[in-house]
């Protein structure tokens, strides 16, 4: 008797079920188009295109996601990439003056939302930002745990442009994983590997280097890069480490790195745990003389805080912007805007999320159609393969031009500069610091194509 | 109902009862294989002969002093559940609560420079703070969370201690921040002293010192005096003393008093060596800590410090010996694992651990 | 006479309420919530927060005590007036706190305790000048005070229906997010209900709400006593597991009903959220098996939903996915192996220490869980399971064309597999097994004596949990497509721990419950999100000393616990001889009821 009542109502539940996932294929669209082209006479339907297009009322702000790591240990790098940001929304009426600009007539807003430097964050946020049908674009992820198949994945199905200022992991454009509506002004990490591997080889002379990743995407991408190009060049990889990026003690660690006798430890990582190994390296006898060295992750100023003057002479390696560039006079005025508001920069890619928000919001004043009461509709579809045609935009962080696997700065060549600490410039005691060697390369140069 | 039930069986009946013989051949199939699996990791890596033979000693004094910080730990778990039967899981918080509280009179000493001229005063004041902010912490704990559950079935306070962690690691993170901060030191303890001809750091003698001797303290307090004795009389049986006038409540108290007392030393050990401080920086000791006092015996001081010790030692010199033989990549990655697999099979001989008794099974 | 004792508690107890106030001050609650206005433009969340600490001290104030052997209780009038005073200590400790901070120069606190900012003092102050702001919350924190001494001394047939309806004004405030988003689907005009301007509920909607709300409660309470009334006279049927009687199983398909209809009321972002707590109600379930039913310790319980999750990765992936591994099954075909061998993997694990005693199983499982996540991560295993870059390109499941990736249709995928564990569950519970998993829980050492073979049935309990585990390990790997190990941390095993426990243990709809107030509460209210694991630790703590049988419990498991309670209540009490001598000549017959 009981039995079968309880049969009847998981067959009743069962049914019911179906009968949803059914309704809800039909409302739960999602996306969509969200409205009705303004002007007469264009010729985009946001009705029947594809993904539709963004609508702004008339007075209603233009709403830009941000999706960077804004909390926690790599809260440098992210709060630093929303200050390039906010800087960008200032800059709209043409100058820095702390007064947000217009664009198209229309206020611009952020919606931020935290990445958590995890595939976690990247999902919740860019979930979040993907079902809110206002949001014209998205400004991320710091970190590129938080993009490579999460974040990029869920903003291009929804047909939201995806641009990172920071995403520098070499996966993010591959062609056999490259997103469609995903794009970076970030360098793309195999140039990094590749500068680094010739900095070591031909500046400092050295043959035999062993490598420490801390299991993010991006510290392994910047290690494996590097074992290729290093090897290629002739070197010896004497030893593959890994740490977690909680873990305190790594002397045991460093004590077996050193019996395998390389001339530097490339640690491509994050604070704290380069300003640790910095420290602790100098209690490893077997260490002395073996140089070390860092990439961006490193380049926080939490690094100088918390190494002290253990970190001097530690090596540290990140882009800057091109030597002799059209943009120049524009970012002086830039750092002096950042120092201004913000105080010194905390990281390196703030300038990439300010020419970010620029390159995307160009392609929007191409492909915008502005209705004759104030409205405004951005067709999704036009606005990537306007932004994806970018050409020789003159940014901050180099000449931009972006091909169709998502890098703009790929035919541009990206500059790389090598800093040794104290002197670099996301120290605060040392803002100007200049690079003890740089190399400027294409991506196709890095690969040797 | 049940309690008379259980005295008329006898022991042994239940033993043989649940006693499979194919369980006990997979067990020590198991424990041969992993005994045999590293003797031959050991055998190929000292063949290879690419460690040199002060590399060895590095690392084994590396796994003391890291020892040494887990065996402080330990001992605040070994204590409290020897005497509560519980395991007080945010016992790594009490922990952090100690190095946060150093942590801003040590910044304020660091910045007037009285920290570099005076270390061994600021030193002493900074263990005092350190202490006192883990007793407060432990205290806490004590009172708020665990005194209503003494009684209950073990799930019970094992929640609330795991509610009680993650509690207290976000309201450090909520008051404090999320990042990790570099802990000021006196640069006096920078360099090493050579001792019996090995030189060793500073920080790590100075951790093992201070490490043997509240271990020693600890055994003598507990051993000869009658608070010690007070807390044996309470861990051994909790009704009957309470009947022979022993005040419960007040001994549960000193444990934890003591026990945070410990971990405040642990604290500001872990400062001298690994100079960093964070809201987060408790837990994942707190675990190691808690599994080297499993290793160890749990109950016992002298289990509690050979589980640090031993737990310390196969941390440092484990994934060198073991993994390097077979050529695995990053072997330090896998240490934990060596850890666990070495704890799992203790437990699967001595289910009390080392020291523990040996048939700790199904009480 | 109980003048003196109550002022002291009053004192006390004001003074504790001031102390949660700075607490959520300093912990930076009451910042982060200021932007959320729950009712008009007035109330805003970090008003009310700041308001709550002293309304619950004079509520515990006024509430009847056990005194020097007498229950005291206070009248209704001088209830309001030491909740008052209660309420006027803690706003006035807050104030004294405030003034501190103004006084002491701003690098010095702010260097310690980062919350304390400007604007943090004009929020506390109610955006008044200092002077003023700290008369307004001395006088509300009295009001509050008042307030909750009053709600403390009425009878609980009013008390009851105000308490719910402001839960439930609070609750539909806090969602509006949710609510709205519903209603609008639904076509229900929102615009008395929710103010366009400020998000929150407009004074009237609040008032409404409030009404209907309180008078539900009073006619539900007063149809449940008269039942209950009826009850007495009938024997109550003897139940063993999940509700057989008739109210119960209507609510749990009510509950399902509900749980099947969510999605569609809801956006595409919050059924993502719904996805991931139909993730997490799986695990409760599997974990309900293995700690609730079978009373293990198990603290790792992330090991299965890792072995779940790269299995079906290895086995569904395109090449290039990250691992050299390459089979190209389907979802659907995968899952059974991956079932399988989730429960080989939990039998190889659980053999040998399945036998420790609780507390050692429990470190030996979180050792398991860890060596679980240190293993994907491994580079060691990066040829196989991809490393610390992890797997992608894991393919949708789908039937004849039907892809389940979108949010809507994996939260119903999601959903059939809890229908299908928890009647597996349910089944297990009600059987022999069950029986067995209920002796071996009360007692080991009887059950062994009895026949009941211990480690069998434990194998059994783990290998279960260990095949639900994975099965929601599938799941998530096909959720995005794409797995990262730094997914599958120790905070899984806690969360899944959490669920079960909040719900109750040993009850089905308690794991429903459970997991939609940790999960999907959290997931919708994206305030809190940077306090999750905060409100976690206090709700574990919280439920562990209030209710340890969770919110929805298992009626036999109730009785194990409140057996325990009462067996230590009258050992304690042993005053009466009689009552002394009659306990030891019947040691077999334990307390009544």
């Amino acid at each position: 008797m009981r039995k079968s009542r309880w049969l009847t109502m998981v067959a009743l539940v069962g049914v019911l079920t179906l009968v949803a996932a059914a309704c809800s294929k039909d409302n739960g669209g999602g996306g969509g188009s969200t409205g009705s082209s303004g002007a007469s006479g264009s010729a985009i339907d946001c009705d029947t295109v594809q993904f539709g297009c963004v609508v702004y009322g008339p007075g209603e702000p233009i709403r830009v996601g941000t999706l960077l790591a804004i909390s926690g240990d790599v809260a440098t790098l992210g709060v630093d990439s929303v200050h390039g940001v906010e800087l960008a929304i200032d800059h709209l009426d043409g100058k820095f003056d702390a007064t947000p600009g217009q664009l198209l007539g229309h206020d611009v807003t952020l919606q931020q939302e935290d990445d958590l430097c995890s595939k976690e964050g990247g999902q919740s946020g860019a979930t979040k930002l993907a079902a809110d049908p206002t949001i014209a674009f998205v400004i991320g992820t710091s970190c590129s745990s938080a993009a490579l198949g999460v974040a990029d994945t869920i903003l291009s199905d929804k047909g939201t442009i995806l641009i990172s200022p920071s995403n520098t992991a070499a996966g993010l454009t591959a062609p056999s994983q490259h997103q469609p509506f995903y794009l970076r002004t970030a360098q793309n990490d195999a140039i990094q590997a590749k500068v680094v591997s010739d900095f070591v080889f031909t500046k400092l002379g050295f043959t035999k280097a062993a490598t420490i990743h801390d299991e993010s995407p991006y510290a392994a991408g910047l290690t494996g890069g590097f074992k290729t190009f290093f090897e290629g060049l002739g070197g010896t990889v004497t030893d593959e480490e890994a740490i977690t990026s909680t873990d305190t003690d790594f002397k045991p660690l460093l004590t077996s790195i050193a019996q395998t006798h390389p001339q530097l430890i490339y640690l491509p990582d994050f604070n704290p745990a380069c300003a640790l190994i910095a420290i602790q390296a100098q209690d490893i006898p077997d260490l002395k003389g073996v140089a070390l060295m860092g990439s961006d992750g490193c380049g926080a100023s939490t690094f100088f805080d918390q190494a002290g003057s253990a970190g001097d002479g530690f090596y540290l390696s990140g882009p800057i912007a091109s030597p002799g560039s059209t943009t120049s006079a524009l970012s002086d005025e830039y750092n002096a805007a950042y120092k201004d508001q913000f105080g010194s920069p905390t990281a390196d890619f703030n300038a990439n999320a300010f020419d970010a928000f620029n390159v995307v919001t160009d392609a929007i004043k191409t492909v915008a159609i502005q209705g004759s009461d104030g409205s405004l509709s951005i067709p999704r579809v036009a606005l990537k393969d306007a932004v994806f045609q970018t050409v020789d935009f003159a940014g901050l962080s180099g000449t931009l031009t972006c091909i169709s696997t998502g890098d703009c700065q790929a035919p541009g060549a990206v500059n790389i500069g090598v800093y040794q600490a104290p002197d670099a410039p996301v120290n605060p005691a040392t803002p100007d610091a200049k690079p003890i060697f740089n190399e400027q390369l294409t991506l196709a140069e890095a690969l040797g194509q | 109902m049940a309690g008379a039930a259980r005295e008329a069986i006898p022991r042994r009946a239940v033993g043989r009862l649940s006693g499979l013989p194919t369980r006990r051949i997979i067990q020590w199939v198991l424990g041969i294989a992993v005994v045999v699996g590293a003797a031959l990791g050991a055998s190929k890596t000292l063949a290879l002969n690419t460690f040199s033979a002060s590399a060895w000693r590095d690392l084994v004094v590396f796994g003391v002093a890291q020892g040494a910080i887990y065996a402080l730990i330990a001992l605040g778990y070994s204590m409290v559940y020897g005497v509560l039967r519980m395991i007080n899981f945010a016992h790594g918080e009490v922990f952090m609560a100690g190095a946060f509280s150093s942590y801003f009179v040590a910044r304020t000493l660091d910045h007037s420079g009285f920290l570099d001229d005076n270390p061994i005063v600021a030193l002493l004041i900074l263990l005092l703070v350190a202490m006192a902010g883990s007793v407060g912490v432990a205290v806490l704990l004590e009172r708020v969370a665990y005194r209503r559950l003494r009684g209950a079935t073990r799930l019970v306070p094992l929640i609330t201690a795991i509610g009680a962690s993650l509690f207290l690691q976000n309201t450090a993170r909520g008051f404090f921040g999320a990042q990790t901060r570099g802990y000021p030191t006196p640069e006096i303890l920078g360099g090493s002293w050579t001792i019996f001809g090995v030189p060793i750091l500073r920080a790590q003698v100075i951790v093992i010192v201070v490490a043997l001797v509240s271990v020693v303290g600890l055994s003598l307090f507990v051993a000869r005096t009658r608070t010690g004795k007070s807390m044996r009389a309470v861990a051994e049986d909790k009704e009957i003393a309470s009947l022979m006038g022993i005040d419960v409540d007040r001994v549960i108290v000193t444990t934890f008093v003591i026990g945070g007392m410990l971990a405040g030393v642990a604290a500001i050990l872990f400062a001298i060596v690994f100079q960093v401080v964070g809201p987060f920086m408790g837990f994942i000791p707190g675990i190691k800590a808690f599994t080297a006092a499993v290793l160890g015996g749990i109950g016992s001081i002298a289990g509690a410090a050979l589980g640090g010790l031993l737990l310390g030692l196969l941390e440092s010199v484990g994934p060198s010996l073991f993994l390097t033989g077979f050529h695995i990549p990053g072997p330090n990655q896998l240490r934990d694992v060596i850890a666990f697999a070495i704890l799992v099979l203790v437990l699967i001989f001595r289910p009390g651990g080392i020291l523990g008794a040996g048939d700790a099974e199904k009480v | 006479m109980d003048g003196t004792p109550l002022t002291r508690h009053a004192v006390r107890a004001g003074l504790m309420g001031g102390v949660g106030i700075v607490y959520l001050a300093l912990v930076g609650m009451i910042q982060a919530f200021s932007g959320t206005s729950l009712i008009g433009d007035v109330a805003t969340l970090a008003r009310l927060l700041i308001l709550f600490p002293p309304f619950i001290a004079g509520y515990v104030v006024v509430r009847p005590r056990v005194q020097g052997g007498e229950t005291v209780t206070v009248a209704p009038i001088r209830a309001l007036t030491v909740g008052a005073v209660t309420g006027l200590i803690a706003g006035g400790l807050t104030a004294a706190g405030v003034a501190l901070v103004e006084i002491l120069p701003e690098e010095t606190v702010r260097n310690i305790f980062v919350a304390v900012t400007t604007q943090l003092i004009d929020i506390v102050t109610f955006d008044r000048s200092t002077v003023q702001g700290i008369a307004i919350l001395i006088i509300l924190a009295a009001a509050s005070g008042a307030l909750g001494g009053f709600l403390g001394v009425i009878r609980l047939r009013i008390r009851r229906p105000i308490a719910v309806g402001i839960i439930v004004v609070l609750l539909l405030g806090m969602l509006q997010d949710v609510f709205r988003v519903a209603l609008i689907q639904l076509g229900v005009p929102t615009a008395w209900l929710y103010s366009a301007r400020f998000g929150g509920l407009t004074y009237l909607g609040g008032v409404v709400v409030f009404a209907v709300a309180a008078a539900a409660t009073l006619v539900w309470a007063d149809r449940r006593r008269l039942a209950r009334a009826q009850d007495e006279e009938e024997p109550a049927p003897d139940s063993r597991g999940v509700g057989q009687r008739p109210t119960q199983m209507l609510i749990a398909v009510g509950i399902f009903v509900v749980l099947a209809l969510l999605p569609v009321l809801l956006g595409t972002f919050l059924s993502s959220v719904l996805g991931r707590v139909g993730l997490f109600l799986l695990m409760g379930l599997g974990l309900n098996i293995v700690v609730g039913y079978a009373g293990l310790l198990d603290l790792g319980y992330v090991a299965f939903f890792a072995v779940g999750a790269y299995t079906t990765g290895v086995l569904t992936a395109a090449p290039d996915s990250g691992s050299s591994i390459h089979v190209g099954l389907g979802f659907f075909e995968a899952a059974p192996i991956v079932i399988v061998i989730a429960v080989v993997t939990g039998v190889i694990i659980g053999g040998p220490v399945l036998r420790l005693r609780g507390d050692y199983l429990a470190i030996v499982t979180l050792g398991f869980g860890e060596i679980a996540r240190v293993l994907v991560t491994s580079d060691w295993l990066k040829p196989f399971l991809g490393g610390a870059q992890g797997l992608i390109g894991i393919p949708a499941p789908s039937i004849l064309g039907f892809s389940f990736r979108d949010p809507q249709p994996f939260y119903y995928l999601a959903l059939a597999f809890c229908a299908v564990a928890a009647f597996i569950s349910w089944r297990l519970a009600t059987s022999r097994v069950g029986r067995a998993w209920t002796a071996m829980r009360e007692d080991e050492q009887v059950a062994e004596a009895m026949g009941v073979s211990t480690v069998k049935y434990k194998l059994l309990a783990f290998a279960c949990g260990a095949g639900i585990g994975s099965l929601s390990g599938a799941l998530f790997a096909v959720q995005i497509g794409s797995l990262a190990p730094s997914s599958f941390s120790i905070l899984i095993s806690i969360q899944a721990l959490a669920i079960i426990i909040l719900g109750g243990m040993g009850s089905i709809p308690g794991v429903i419950v459970g997991g939609l107030v940790l999960i999907g509460l959290p997931g919708f209210l994206s305030e809190f999100q940077e306090f999750q694991l905060l409100i976690y630790g206090a709700v574990l703590v919280t439920i562990m000393l209030l209710r340890p049988q969770g919110l929805v419990p298992n009626v036999r498991r109730m009785r194990e616990l409140r057996e325990d309670e009462e067996a230590q209540d009258q050992w304690a009490k042993d005053l009466d001889a009689d009552t002394a001598r009659a306990f030891s000549a019947e040691p077999l017959g334990g307390p009544p009821g």
